[in-house]
């Protein structure tokens, strides 16, 4: 009887399916912490009031929530590595890439790339401004202190934290 | 919010109008309504704060002393003054097909105790002033002198209804003026009189909101709308 092994290549452990499990799992939770809220608040669709909650409650656990995932994910991934062949490699590493870009994602306000803040608000008196008589402003008076927010400038930067007269107030459009 | 300063961030889109949170508790906030959607303050409602939509123009003649928000230099190709008409053309998420109005109809919003009622622009430029009544409460929703600015009164003199009209076309348009029937007295735009038995006086003021009528039904989905 020829003592022949058949060539084998190393096989994974069975443990690697479980490996697998969970690497998918976390992925997919950090990806969608950060994708399903943005998904659901994109410009020009719209929200039921469900759909905002969730998008809402998804986004509050985002930033911790994707950091854990990430990490795991990423631990299982390099575990994961040495059982891959390229392919599967190729498709480890592409996750990863879009888990690290969900984690990444979900710490930053890109609403506010598209339309940024006012800091540090400058307020020049109404005789030295060179705006349009004919341009429309949002105009607030408490006790003597009255303020005008001219609306082209509020309808790029939507919210503005003010003073006026001591009251705090929060000027939108 | 409960003696608690707040400052307030851009946060999201809802339907058209936006989403903002405070950076101290990190609660949702809508914009339009000021009330808090999620977050610790959730259920909380921030108090508005009156204000008027006028032409600079108008407003300076009211407020001598008055400050303008400068432009921030390096977001001036940002700032579009022909905003309306470009905004006219974006699409609307959100309709009411069977209402009157097209989504994209400008009309003057006004909440008088819970009652809502939206007035459209085109018809309050054509009537103003325009006298009305809302849950029990008698307006007048005036149009300025130059034809843009707008506001919103209670026509009540010490408590007791009045009757307003305009003053016949004055030579110059700076001496816009309405007149009552009660005391005989001329009040200016700010609703202010400024002469006769009333003079000192000043009407109460209604919040009032120039939106688009998809926006303004969505958050009155009882408002009735003006029709004359």
């Amino acid at each position: 009887m020829p003592s022949t092994t058949p060539l084998r290549i190393p096989s994974a452990p069975r443990t690697t399916r479980g490996l697998w499990i969970a690497f998918v799992l976390f992925a997919l939770t950090a990806i969608a912490l950060f994708f399903i809220p943005a998904f659901i608040i994109r410009p020009f669709s719209h929200q039921s009031p469900r759909g905002l909650l969730i998008a809402m409650a998804l986004r509050d656990r985002a930033p911790a929530g994707t950091l854990i995932a990430a990490i795991i994910s990423f631990v299982f991934g390099l575990l994961l590595w040495r059982y891959s062949n390229r392919w599967l490699k190729s498709l480890v590493a592409l996750t990863l890439v879009v888990v690290a870009f969900s984690t990444v994602m979900a710490r930053l306000n890109y609403f506010e790339w598209m339309f940024h803040p006012i800091s540090g608000a400058q307020f020049v008196a109404q005789s030295a401004s060179k705006l349009d008589p004919k341009e429309m402003i949002l105009a607030v008076r408490l006790s003597d202190d009255a303020r005008a927010y001219p609306i082209s400038q509020m309808a790029y930067h939507h919210v503005l934290n003010d003073v006026v007269a001591g009251v705090p107030i929060a000027v939108t459009y | 919010m409960n003696g608690r300063v707040l400052h307030f961030y851009l946060a999201g889109i809802n339907n058209q109008n936006f989403l903002m949170r405070d950076r101290e508790t990190g609660t949702w906030w809508q914009q339009i309504t000021g009330k808090a959607l999620y977050g610790p303050l959730q259920g909380a409602a921030l108090e508005l704060v009156l204000s008027d939509e006028l032409s600079f123009g108008q407003w300076r003649s009211e407020s001598p002393s008055g400050h303008v928000l400068a432009p921030v230099a390096k977001y001036t190709k940002e700032y579009d003054p022909n905003w309306e008409p470009d905004v006219a053309k974006l699409p609307v998420v959100i309709s009411f097909p069977g209402t009157e109005l097209k989504s994209r109809d400008v009309v003057i919003g006004v909440a008088v105790k819970g009652a809502a009622r939206a007035y459209p622009w085109e018809t309050f430029a054509k009537q103003s002033p325009i006298l009305d009544r809302v849950n029990g409460t008698p307006l007048l929703l005036a149009l300025g002198p130059d034809g843009k600015s707008f506001r919103v009164f209670v026509t009540r003199i010490d408590g007791k209804d009045a009757e307003f009209f305009l003053q016949a076309e004055a030579p110059e348009k700076k001496d816009w003026a309405m007149l009552d029937t009660t005391t005989a007295s001329q009040w200016n735009f700010q609703g202010c009189a400024i002469s006769g038995a009333a003079q000192g006086k000043c009407l109460d003021r209604i919040p009032a909101l120039k939106d688009y009528w998809f926006d303004w039904r969505n958050y009155h989905p009882d408002t009735t709308v003006y029709k004359h």
